[in-house]
């Protein structure tokens, strides 16, 4: 009843095309993570989505509906923002069911529906406090309940962990996947962190330039990126990406690959003799469980490999080894040329 | 059920917002209209007009008008004169007052508020208030700053008797009542400017006049401009200080450009000629702005 | 000697020498309004004679007699509800305005942003006589409706509503997005959303649109002529004899009473009044 299905949106600001035509299919009930760099056009989506934002092009429905010119309001969809927007004067009891008053649902049902969502959220002994009494989490949960107490269809999530600290962001992310298991609904989310993308999604959309890059599950992103953009993009640190000449080491490539790429965790280090490829150790950063290695390949790129425990000093000489399984090949325009092809 | 049962509104959402807005703006928009674009365009025709307010009578003169203020009439260049003199001697006198002033209270001391709220007072109070009181101050023998002067051994003069007195008197007294505006403006700005730029300055062996000269008042440089369009523009509107302190006399020593406008229009009913005058300020105002306004362009 | 003293001696010393002068300069502001309150306080004839600023005598009977002289209570009365209807009326509909122009998408908003500020520049005394001339063709001569209109359709109105406009651009845009999730109008965005978080900026338009219509002296000048109409500023300065000098001890004592109260708000507001003097300057 709540699925999601955008044909070929477009949206245009003044002479600047935003969002260049995308399509996308939600299923009812899934957690869809918008993701890209800033800038990317992944805010406005939701934005239009949400109806904040009008389409300038293109179809957007929500369940049956074309809502292309339906009100906000009226979309049943619910909004978590990045700021949280809290009402500032009004108390968070008034908050929460602030819409539910603008929507004349009747005092008694406001009341029970806002009790409901603020035991779901830990915010019963919150309820007489103004926003600026709370600290950021509390903001948060409220910014959330105030979405809850509506019961829409689909909910709309816009970077709303960017303003919390390290910690209460790890919290909070488990708190809203909890959230999604427990009501079920429809979730669209925006980030432009990819860890917070492939610990939440169902479904990651990887959007640049206003265009959909990729959309996959988190394993589909990590293991079969369709391009370099999605290959770097995803995967924390970035993957590496060699001139197929550089990397013909590690093995046979298939027609057409101008490079190559390969992720800093499937790479191991060995003796010089023994590596496919050699390279001398420039910087080695130590972050505890592993060390990040910076390292000048003998064709002259630099490449970074991750290796846990005892890493080699700086200036030392190395071997690189990497699992034909591991590697990603690209053409020219940087697509991936799939492994089944190269099968064939 | 289908998609397309939805039908479309007739009002996109975006000519919907753009209608609201216009709806939101229009009482602005129509009182605009109504009380100042079309006697904008009124006061251009009367001016091309001899209407005599007691004869009911317009005639199209064409710009006898002008010619009659620019080439004939002896009041006309001693008012052009009067204005100017009134505005070289009010805003210079006003911003460097000002700016004194915000200078020496835009730092934090015991009685810093209330110096400030002693030098803002005029500023709420009504300009014929201040002018009665000054007037009744500046009495020729018998009046307060007269007898003082004369516990000092100085002969006052008649303040407000004699013509150069009078603008003298006119422009002091209303400096008094507006510098706190400029002050309040001054001190605003020279509290935005960051406290590391005096810093690094004096650490660098700057004396507190090189600090003003070479930071503090190029860093001022926006704020004076703005004070100064602001100051110049009120010193052609001033009115009422001027109809309660001299009723433009003596021998129309302080007969400025906005009470001869008054005088000709609602006490001569001369109605063409003043609307010529009101023409003549509105071109002498925009003149001065733009000008200004390049100065400073050309300036930065 | 000089030398002698300590850095912080020093610094006492000079601080003292600076606050003196500035009680010197002070003068002329502060002692105006004694005058006029010891005046207001003094028969005709111990006015113009030794100066003194405590009256020989408390003549308390010139406020009685400013109320003989003309309907002064009356007048004083049309000054505030006038005062309070600009205000009400400027507060509402700059603030509509300044809304538009700052949230609001719609082509020509530029333009008629422009056009509002250009009109701050012109005097009103250059539009005052066709707009005598429309007042009275409307039928509204020697009523108080000018002193109503023209202040909340002039430059006043205009001041208010690049005041709000400019506040509004400053409040955070997400709230108002959460009122329309919400379900609110744009009308009850501005009116729930953006009007109770512009608090600030509220009453710095009441503040400097009510002591502008408060102390508003042309266009009563012009358009009122019955002397019940009277708003204070003109019926200060009425108080002359029969030949049109100043009756100075009744004058004196009207006008302590038309600027005393709003001097006691000052006092009392002051740090209020001032900022919003200030916002309205820095913008223009």
């Amino acid at each position: 009843m709540s699925s999601l299905t955008l044909r070929n949106l477009k949206k245009r600001f003044g002479r600047v095309d935003v969002i260049r035509g995308v399509t996308l299919d939600v299923a009812d009930g899934e957690f869809v993570v918008f993701v890209g760099p800033s800038g990317c056009g992944k805010s406005t989506l939701l934005r239009m989505i949400s109806g904040l934002e009008d389409v300038t092009d293109g179809e957007l429905r929500i369940g049956n509906r074309v809502v292309n010119e339906v009100q906000p309001a009226k979309r049943g969809v619910a909004m978590v923002f990045q700021s949280y927007a809290l009402y500032p004067h009004l108390n968070v009891r008034d908050n929460m069911g602030f819409g539910l008053k603008v929507r004349k649902v009747p005092a008694a049902e406001r009341q029970q529906r806002v009790s409901e969502a603020a035991a779901l959220l830990k915010l019963d002994a919150l309820l007489d406090r103004f926003p600026r009494e709370l600290s950021g989490g509390q903001r948060q949960r409220v910014a959330i309940g105030r979405a809850i107490v509506g019961h829409p269809d689909v909910f709309l999530f816009d970077e709303p962990l960017s303003n919390l600290d390290a910690e209460l962001r790890v919290h909070m992310r488990s708190e809203i996947a909890a959230l999604h298991k427990r009501l079920g609904n429809t979730m669209i989310y925006v980030t432009h962190d990819q860890v917070e993308a492939m610990t939440l999604a169902d479904k990651i959309v990887v959007l640049r330039d206003g265009r959909i890059e990729q959309v996959g599950s988190p394993r589909e992103l990590y293991e079969q990126p369709d391009n370099i953009f999605v290959a770097q993009f995803i995967g924390s640190p970035k993957m590496n990406i060699l001139p197929a000449g550089s990397a013909a080491g590690f093995g046979a490539q298939p027609a057409g690959a101008v490079s190559v790429g390969v992720r800093p965790e499937h790479l191991s280090l060995v003796a010089p003799e023994k590596g496919q490829i050699g390279g001398k150790v420039v910087i080695s950063e130590y972050t505890g469980a592993s060390s990040l290695l910076h390292i000048r390949l003998d064709s002259g790129e630099t490449c970074l490999v991750v290796v846990d425990g005892d890493a080699p000093e700086a200036d030392m000489k190395v071997g690189l080894l990497a699992g034909t399984d591991n590697l990603h090949h690209f053409d020219t325009d940087g697509m991936a040329l799939r492994k089944s092809r190269l099968l064939m | 059920m289908t998609a397309r049962d939805e039908r479309a509104p007739w009002l996109t959402l975006k000519m919907r917002e753009a209608m609201e807005a216009w709806l939101f703006i229009s009482p602005t928009l129509a009182g605009f209209l109504i009380f100042f674009v079309g006697p904008l365009c009124a006061v251009v025709w009367y001016s091309l007009t001899e209407w005599n307010l007691l004869s009911q009578q317009s005639v199209f003169v064409g710009l006898d008008n002008y010619d009659d203020a620019l080439f004939h009439n002896l009041d006309f260049w001693q008012v052009v004169r009067n204005s100017i003199v009134f505005a070289i001697g009010l805003v210079p006198l006003n911003m460097a007052l000002a700016l004194a002033l915000a200078l020496a209270l835009s730092r934090r001391f015991a009685g810093v508020v209330f110096f400030r709220t002693v030098f803002f007072a005029p500023v709420v109070t009504s300009a014929v208030a201040w002018a009665i009181v000054w007037k009744f101050l500046l009495q020729g023998e018998a009046g307060f700053v007269n007898q003082m002067l004369a516990g000092i051994g100085i002969h006052g003069p008649n303040w407000l008797r004699e013509p150069d007195w009078a603008m003298v008197a006119v422009i002091v007294t209303r400096v008094i009542k507006m510098v706190g505006l400029n002050m309040i403006l001054y001190i605003a700005a020279l509290q935005a400017i960051p406290r590391d730029y005096e810093a690094a300055a004096r650490l660098e062996g700057a004396s507190n006049w090189q600090i003003f000269r070479m930071i503090t008042w190029p860093l001022l440089g926006p704020t004076t401009l703005v004070i100064m369009v602001i100051t110049t523009i009120g010193s052609f509107k001033v009115f009422d200080h001027i109809y309660l302190m001299t009723g433009g006399g003596p021998e129309n020593g302080t007969l400025v450009l906005a009470f001869y406008i008054y005088q000709q229009g609602f006490q001569f009913f001369d109605v063409g000629y003043a609307s010529a005058l009101a023409m003549i300020m509105f071109v002498i105002v925009m003149g001065l702005t733009v000008v200004q306004l390049a100065l400073r362009r050309r300036d930065t | 000697m000089i030398g002698s003293l300590t850095q912080r001696q020093l610094r006492a010393v000079k601080q003292i020498c600076w606050t003196l002068a500035l009680c010197v300069v002070a003068i002329p502001f502060v002692f105006p309004f004694l005058w006029m309150i010891s005046s207001g306080l003094k028969g005709p004839s111990e006015i113009f004679g030794q100066p003194s600023l405590i009256p020989t005598s408390f003549r308390w009977n010139n406020y009685l007699e400013v109320f003989n002289y003309q309907p002064f209570a009356r007048q004083y009365f049309n000054s505030l509800y006038i005062a309070v209807t600009v205000t009400l009326l400027t507060l509402f509909i700059s603030s509509l305005a300044g809304y538009a122009l700052a949230r609001l998408r719609f082509a020509g908003a530029a333009l008629v942003a422009l056009f509002l500020v250009s009109a701050l520049m012109v005097p009103e005394e250059v539009t005052i006589i066709p707009n005598f001339f429309l007042i009275r063709w409307l039928g509204l001569s020697d009523t108080h409706w000018p002193l109503i209109l023209l202040p909340v359709f002039g430059s006043q109105g205009i001041v208010g509503t690049f005041l709000m406009r400019q506040y509004f651009l400053a409040l955070p845009k997400e709230l108002e997005d959460a009122g329309k999730m919400d379900g609110l109008s744009r009308f009850g965005v501005w009116w729930r959303i953006a009007l109770p978080m512009s608090r600030p900026a509220l009453a710095a338009v009441a503040i400097i649109t009510f002591l502008n219509s408060w102390n508003l002296f042309l266009e009563p000048l012009i358009f009122i002529s019955s002397l019940e109409k009277f708003t204070l500023p003109l019926a200060l300065s009425n108080f002359t004899d029969p030949y049109g000098s100043p009756l100075w001890h009744l004058q004196l004592a009207a006008t302590t009473l038309a600027v005393l109260p709003i001097l006691m708000v000052y006092l009392i507001a002051q740090r209020q009044i001032i900022e919003s003097f200030a916002l309205s300057g820095v913008k223009g």
